[in-house]
């Protein structure tokens, strides 16, 4: 009996704690989602081409986020429930609509969220939780415990090492001030069924695409947490700040800003991007399961450099 | 004018022109021994044109000794020159402008969408390149 007590204690010990303190990923994000705040946020990113950070200041409201640089008279983004519109000296500037009746969303997460300890953030008490990938943490969470508010977001790379930081250096939680925005009607992209990209890329799950008037299609991946775009068009993508990435031999165009990635590369008949959040050691596996860059030519390349 | 074969001779091969021409042709009118001269060249030189070409015999002579001296070689890279220019200048005047998209066009299409994502939020917010990232 001694032995079935010990063996049972054991068993107890080494259960991993993460299985009583597992929380779920949709209601915690969710509960973000619906604060009320200001906040400043610092973006530091380390990325394989360098250090990309910025500065930004947040509000958020009714599910809504608006969002801009420092500068009193730069650009402004509003955001939310399908819309993005960046507006400056009080005209629409950017502008992109998407609709869905409801998105999909992924079925089996890829994370367990596990609650690592009480803390204090900002002078506030809250709660730091973990996205664990198995034994790999994939991105830690300070959460307000008042407002379900994300005060910060580090996401980690496959050995670990910080990839992307967000986190407030200020935050007010009182709700913003804001007028609707008046913005021109945009090009609504609604849901598709036609589009032939694959529906599982890399652990990543396909939950719905798109399709513009001039035939570009995109299509929206999720693994429950990180995400990207696909992009098909029959022109040519160009990525002007681009810098070439070599994978398996084939030439992409490669650019980092703070919190994002974007590769291009051509196609026959026209041109791909991905556009995401994912940490970098996801990427090779993410291009190796699309179609590869399509090499020109030597005369189509030195067509292409002379006259365009 | 004196009696000059080599005058002549340049006549025939097209040489004389101007004063020197006038001058042969006045002497020629004058002269008989060199108007029969100039008829014996022209007979010798119609009979030697009325001759058959034959082909040399393989073996006669080396080979590099009948390749023809590229004495032009300037002209005609020259003109090839020209014709590749001419070329592809009416190429370049008729090409169509390529089209393309850019890239940050297709961000605020990700940025809309990605509203709509169950973790949109300060973890999700995608900047514009309008936004000028501090130093």
């Amino acid at each position: 009996m001694k032995r079935v007590v010990a063996l049972l204690v054991a068993v107890l010990l080494l259960l991993p704690a993460s299985a009583a303190l597992a929380v779920d990923l949709d209601e915690l994000l969710e509960e973000s989602r619906e604060a009320a705040y200001s906040a400043e946020q610092l973006i530091t990113c380390t990325t394989p081409d360098g250090i990309r950070d910025a500065l930004i200041e947040l509000e958020q409201q009714g599910g809504e986020v608006r969002y801009g640089g420092k500068s009193e008279t730069g650009p402004q983004v509003w955001s939310g429930f399908g819309g993005w519109v960046v507006q400056s000296d009080g005209s629409v500037v950017e502008s992109a609509t998407v609709t869905a009746d409801q998105p999909d969303d992924v079925d089996e997460p890829t994370y367990v969220v596990e609650e690592r300890e009480e803390t204090s953030y900002l002078g506030r008490d809250s709660t730091r939780y973990a996205l664990l990938d198995g034994d790999l943490s994939r991105a830690e969470l300070v959460v307000d415990n008042e407002t379900g508010v994300l005060m910060s977001v580090t996401t980690f790379d496959s050995d670990g090492n910080p990839y992307c930081e967000r986190r407030f250096v200020s935050y007010d939680p009182q709700a913003p001030d804001w007028k609707t925005i008046e913005s021109e009607t945009s090009e609504e992209l609604a849901v598709t069924t036609t589009s032939h990209l694959p529906s599982e890329l890399s652990g990543f799950t396909l939950l719905d695409s798109y399709v513009d008037d001039a035939g570009l299609t995109f299509g929206y991946y999720s693994d429950g947490f990180f995400s990207f775009a696909v992009f098909e068009s029959t022109v040519d993508i160009v990525l002007d700040r681009g810098v070439e990435y070599v994978l398996d031999g084939h030439a992409y165009q490669r650019e980092f800003t703070p919190g994002q990635v974007t590769y291009t590369w051509p196609v026959q008949g026209g041109g791909m991007a991905l556009i995401g959040d994912l940490p970098p050691d996801m990427h090779d596996t993410a291009l190796s399961g699309l179609p590869t860059p399509y090499d020109a030519g030597f005369f189509r390349r030195l067509w292409r450099s002379l006259f365009g | 004018m004196r009696h000059s074969g080599e005058l002549i001779s340049a006549y025939l091969d097209g040489e004389l022109g101007g004063e020197e021409l006038r001058d042969l042709f006045q002497h020629l009118g004058e002269c008989g021994r060199c108007t029969d001269e100039l008829m014996q060249i022209q007979e010798v030189r119609g009979a030697i044109r009325s001759l058959p070409v034959m082909e040399v015999p393989p073996g006669l002579v080396p080979v590099a000794d009948v390749v023809p001296l590229h004495r032009n070689r300037g002209f005609w890279a020259s003109a090839a020159a020209a014709v590749v220019i001419v070329v592809i200048a009416i190429a370049a005047l008729v090409t169509p402008p390529a089209t393309t998209i850019s890239a940050d066009d297709l961000n605020s299409r990700f940025a809309a969408r990605v509203s709509l994502d169950p973790a949109f939020g300060p973890a999700k917010v995608i900047l514009p390149d309008l936004i000028e990232v501090p130093e």
